[in-house]
């Protein structure tokens, strides 16, 4: 975990114009090890959210650059840009995103097929707790169970970084908590670099690395020393 | 590894397969008809071509009055004209020389008698005998001793000879006068002096029939004219479509057609001419694909009159005069038409000379090109399907748009799936893929299903239309490349770009717009202001708004199953209205051509019948603009144009009074087919010549009976230049009885005109009403279609109101009553539009074909073709109020973000 892997650069990002004009971004830098569980933490319109679309090429900052691996993103075409989130990102959302009509395993294997060297499926399936519902459609399981698909259909693609969007967003505590974990396993297991957006304060005790935002800078960027397994976590 | 969202694709077919099976009967039925109409026209044209090469079709035919000798067929069969002058005049001089041969030893003998006589006389006075009887027996004696010597030393008279010689000469002088003076007659009525003639080489087949009555139902009396021929003819041979050849004498067949319109089948007994004969075969002679007794008859008449074959042992036993005909190909084929005119031509002198020297007689003379029987039918089946065609299109559009709007409507309700699978790295190309391969595998598969339906069950529907109409060949299956372009390619295409297009457009949209459900181009559209009407009224004008684009989808569908609907009561009304209208498309009640205006001592034909009227006519083409939509599977060629020439003083015809030269009036039915009006110029063309004819339309005239241009008698005989006198035929009200028949070739009444759509719903009826209820179901499945997309596209919305607490009927009145409302106002604008449209399509397919036919939709089909849509609707109202009620209301929470 010694090289930086992510490296933001004062990034500014902007919407509106004129007095309706909020800036999101103003000015953000920090680096991200690879490997390491990162957690973005701040209350809304911090601007955690845009970053991360920034940082998985789905949204483009005014200024400032994103660089993964000495890659800069605004070099990127279109396609350089869809061929880079295919090869290195994951992507797991509040909201799960399931395709109804494919069943658990199915969706999971939308997610290895965009990747050259997937994991196994059925391992996933395994690790996320899904063997018994892996003919299940995503209107047959609970919120908890979808988002462990979102995570294996993330997951399974073997990627350099799973970007996490307020995964447990939707969820409740106990819930919550067994994604957190799987999340975790995944970073340990698969040595995924995890860069997680929430506003849940209590998460930043499981992370390695934790970066305050608020009004669109960062606040705070911490090494956590003492990690907490996210079983352990409370709130 | 395979793209794991095709598996989505079977599970959406499952999960819909309502929808998808309307959709798949709908490409299926569509392109099976059209597959099987292109398959079974391509199928019978190319057994129609096979069979007369390989049943070896005439080129042509005559008829002699006694059978020929070697000589006169060898003749014939070099193609040279014989020389008919010298043939007259050695035949004249032959009968001259005797004749001259004749009165020289008459004369000479009563003068060598009389010198004999004188002589004898002087001898006798010289010797005193007075005695009158003494004196006559020396004579008599001297007479007999000496008349032949004294003939003899007079023929060696120098005096004589010269006589002789004189004699002989002025005979021969009036023969040739005599025989020159014939010869220019003659010469000028067949053109034999023409300088370039060619001799035309043929071979020539025997090719005998006799004419008996044919009793097929064994009652004793005449059913129909059953013309005979030999089972071992070389020529316009038959091919079988069941049963056999006759093998013995006891055995007979028959056309195929006209046992299927007398009913009788393989097994029955028929009486020919009093002889019991068993029918073994159905057949199709190559030359009679339609069963004209003579080539002149206005219609076929496949129940009058048949033909058959028999073994030439019962020929033999036949009882009823042989006809001497003789079929003939030339041993260089003309190349196209005006060739084959020409070639016709010069054969003819050929033959008119050859039978007068050879000393038999022509009956009669047919090229085959002009031959009906072997003409009708083919030139008919050539006419294409554009309208048939177009429909399809259409149909395949609304398929496509149905599509490109479910799948913009689930793109739209898979938004943040998208978005996350964009994120994920799926690129636009792989998503376009996705949601391109759902309307191209229905398409491709209703496209199979109904090619191969349209190649078994479709094509033998078309192809027996066909044989219910004509006698026609066995079919065999064609490959027809047509048929693939027309119901495969094009209506994949069509699919394709069309859903590629609304498809490429709807994933244009970034992930994350797609994450946040933002699809408007701009952010903020203008809220339309309502007046102050009811909540639930404002409510469903919102419902109106939102919906628009689907609208528009059901306004253009609606307007498709009109034009369907159209089509289903139009066809059959117009075959109706046409059968009533017979007697307005005749211009008298009787309508006499004749085959001259001249009987054959040269006298002009005349009549005493007060109604008879003359007029004369001509044959001429008028050129038919090709167009894409109209080229396809025959070429149509021109359009016969019948121009008449009127008596200024005509009862049944009146022509505006100032017609100048050139100018002619046009029937209606030629208005309204080319859209001609007064003031164009049309160029006409003859058919076998290069001339054409400019005229000046000056008027339109009402008939529909046929494309015609009609102008004054005089101003027909300056511009064709033709005799004064002469005439084509008569108009009539009453029957004409005083003209021989043989000198008229047809007789046109009103009932014939009406043979035509007695054939015509022989050939149709069962199909049409077959096609009516299939448009109608279609009809109702396409509204079906339409409605659900509407449904479903708002189901989050109903969802979310019941959810509210609005009951199933408020929801139904919010959410079917505008659907409801747009389909009772666009019904009555849409029946009007495809009515027009149907017009249209039915004009281009009526240029495919010769002759006009209006399209007519009775008032009350008007009416019931706007009461279906209504009712069909009524019903899928109610198919969409249960789906309203089935609609749970976990779709709008499960899909909020």
């Amino acid at each position: 975990m010694e090289k930086n892997f992510l490296e933001i650069k004062d990034l500014k990002k902007s919407f509106g114009n004129g007095e309706a004009r909020q800036d999101v971004l103003r000015g953000m830098n920090f680096t991200v090890k690879k490997g390491e569980f990162c957690v973005l933490l701040g209350p809304s319109g911090s601007g955690k959210s845009t970053l991360l679309n920034i940082i998985g090429g789905i949204d483009t900052p005014d200024s400032g650059f994103v660089s993964i691996d000495g890659d800069k993103l605004e070099d990127m075409s279109e396609k350089q840009l869809t061929l880079y989130r295919r090869k290195h990102l994951g992507y797991v959302f509040q909201m799960y995103n399931l395709i109804p009509n494919l069943n658990v395993k199915e969706n999971i294997e939308v997610g290895a097929y965009l990747s050259d060297n997937p994991l196994d499926v059925e391992e996933v399936l395994t690790t996320l707790g899904l063997q018994e519902h892996k003919y299940k459609y995503p209107n047959q399981l609970s919120g908890g169970q979808q988002q462990r698909v979102s995570i294996g259909r993330a997951v399974v693609k073997n990627p350099d970084i799973l970007m996490c969007d307020e995964p447990t967003g939707a969820l409740d505590y106990k819930t919550s908590k067994e994604i957190l974990a799987l999340i975790e396993e995944c970073n340990e297991k698969y040595g995924s670099t995890i860069i997680m957006v929430t506003h849940n304060e209590a998460i930043q005790y499981m992370a390695h690395h934790v970066i305050r935002l608020r009004d669109g800078v960062v606040r705070h960027n911490d090494v956590n020393e003492k990690r907490i397994p996210a079983a352990q976590l409370e709130w | 590894m395979r793209n794991p969202l095709f598996k989505r694709i079977p599970k959406e077919i499952v999960s819909d397969w309502r929808k998808y099976l309307v959709i798949i009967v709908f490409m299926v039925v569509m392109i099976g008809v059209i597959s099987g109409m292109y398959v079974g026209h391509d199928s019978m044209m190319f057994s129609v071509e096979e069979s007369r090469e390989k049943l070896h079709i005439e080129d042509g035919s005559f008829e002699l009055s006694k059978k020929a000798n070697e000589e006169l067929l060898t003749s014939i069969a070099t193609g040279e004209k014989a020389n008919v002058r010298q043939f007259f005049i050695d035949k004249g001089m032959k009968k001259a020389d005797r004749q001259v041969a004749k009165e020289l030893e008459k004369a000479l003998t009563e003068n060598v008698k009389k010198v004999l006589e004188d002589e004898v006389r002087a001898n006798c006075k010289a010797y005193g005998i007075t005695e009158e009887t003494l004196i006559k027996q020396q004579v008599d004696k001297t007479i007999n001793e000496h008349l032949e010597d004294g003939i003899k030393k007079a023929k060696k008279s120098e005096e004589f000879q010269k006589n002789e010689s004189e004699a002989y000469e002025k005979a021969r002088e009036e023969v040739i006068k005599k025989v020159d003076k014939q010869w220019d007659k003659i010469a000028e009525q067949y053109d034999l002096d023409e300088n370039d003639f060619t001799p035309v080489a043929v071979k020539i087949y025997e090719h005998f029939y006799r004419e008996e009555a044919e009793d097929n139902n064994l009652d004793g009396e005449k059913d129909a004219n059953l013309r005979i021929y030999q089972s071992d003819s070389k020529i316009d041979q038959a091919s079988f479509n069941k049963g056999r050849a006759p093998e013995n004498s006891g055995e007979i067949a028959i056309d195929r057609m006209h046992a299927d319109n007398v009913g009788v089948s393989i097994g029955d007994k028929i009486l020919v001419g009093g002889t019991k004969f068993k029918v073994v075969g159905l057949l199709s002679y190559v030359n009679y694909s339609t069963l004209h007794e003579k080539n002149t008859d206005f219609m076929f008449d496949a129940f009058g009159f048949d033909v058959g074959m028999v073994t030439p042992d019962a020929f033999e036993q036949l009882s009823s005069r042989v006809h001497y005909s003789y079929a003939y190909q030339y041993e260089n084929k003309p190349a196209n038409k005006i060739q084959q005119a020409e070639v016709s031509n010069h054969f003819l002198k050929a033959l008119i000379t050859q039978t007068l020297v050879h000393e038999n007689e022509l009956e009669d003379y047919l090229p085959e090109y002009l031959r009906q029987a072997s003409n009708f039918a083919p030139s008919d089946i050539e006419g294409d399907s554009a309208g048939t065609a177009i429909m399809c299109y259409i149909l395949i559009g609304v398929i496509a748009f149905i599509f490109a709007i479910t799948i913009s409507n689930t793109i739209d309700k898979e938004a943040t799936v998208i978005g996350t699978l964009r994120a994920s790295g799926y690129s636009k190309k792989e998503l376009i893929i996705h949601y391109m391969s759902m309307p191209v595998i229905v398409t491709i598969f209703g496209a199979l299903l109904g090619n191969i339906i349209g190649y078994t069950l479709f094509r033998n529907v078309a192809v027996g239309l066909y044989y219910n109409s004509y006698s026609l060949p066995n079919c065999h299956l064609v490959w027809s490349e047509i048929a693939l372009v027309k119901t495969t390619i094009i209506p994949l295409l069509l699919m394709f770009l069309i859903n590629l297009f609304v498809i490429t457009k709807k994933l244009q949209l970034t992930p994350l717009q797609f994450l946040r459900h933002d699809f408007a181009k701009t952010k903020k559209t203008k809220a339309r202001r309502l007046p102050r009407w009811s909540f639930m009224r404002r409510f469903r004008i919102r419902v109106l708004f939102q919906n628009m684009p689907n609208y528009l989808i059901l306004i253009f569908g609606v307007i498709f199953v009109e034009l369907m609907l159209c089509f289903a009561f139009g066809l059959p009304d117009s075959l109706d209205h046409y059968r009533e209208n017979a007697p307005n498309m005749v211009f008298a009640d009787y309508q006499y051509m004749l085959m001259s205006s001249q009987d054959e001592d040269g006298k002009t034909i005349e009549t005493n019948e007060e109604t008879a009227e003359p007029f004369c006519m001509k044959g001429l083409l008028y050129p038919k603009k090709a167009t894409i939509l109209a080229r396809g599977m025959g070429s149509g060629g021109d359009e016969g144009v019948t121009v008449y020439g009127i008596l200024d003083d005509s009862k049944y015809m009146k022509l505006p009074e100032q017609m100048k030269e050139n100018e002619v009036c046009v029937s209606t039915a030629y208005r309204d087919k080319f859209g001609i009006k007064a003031g164009d110029i049309i160029t006409l063309h003859e058919e076998y010549e290069n001339k054409s004819y400019e005229f000046k339309v000056s008027d339109v005239v009402s008939y529909d009976g046929g494309i015609a241009a009609f102008m004054r008698k005089e101003q027909f005989h300056k511009m064709f230049e033709t005799e004064e006198e002469a005439f084509n035929g008569f108009f009539s009200k009453n029957e004409i009885t005083d003209i021989d028949e043989k000198l008229i070739a047809t007789v046109i009444t009103v009932e014939d005109i009406e043979k035509t759509t007695v054939q015509l719903n022989h050939s149709m009826g069962g199909a049409m009403d077959v096609f009516k209820y299939a448009l109608i179901v279609l009809s109702a499945a396409l509204i079906y279609l339409l409605a659900k997309i509407i449904i479903e596209r708002n189901e989050q919305s109903i969802s979310l109101v019941k959810i509210l607490g609005f009951q199933n009927g408020e929801i139904g009145a919010l959410y079917i009553a505008p659907t409801a409302i747009v389909v009772i106002v666009f019904s009555v604008i849409s029946f009007v539009i495809g009515y027009y449209l149907m017009i249209w399509i039915f004009q281009l397919f009526i240029m495919q074909m010769d002759g006009y036919f209006a399209f007519y939709m009775k008032p009350f089909s008007m009416v019931l073709s706007v009461a279906y849509l209504l009712i069909g609707y009524a019903f899928v109202s109610v198919l969409d109020f249960i789906r309203i009620k089935k609609i749970p209301m976990d779709v709008a929470l499960k899909n909020m973000d």
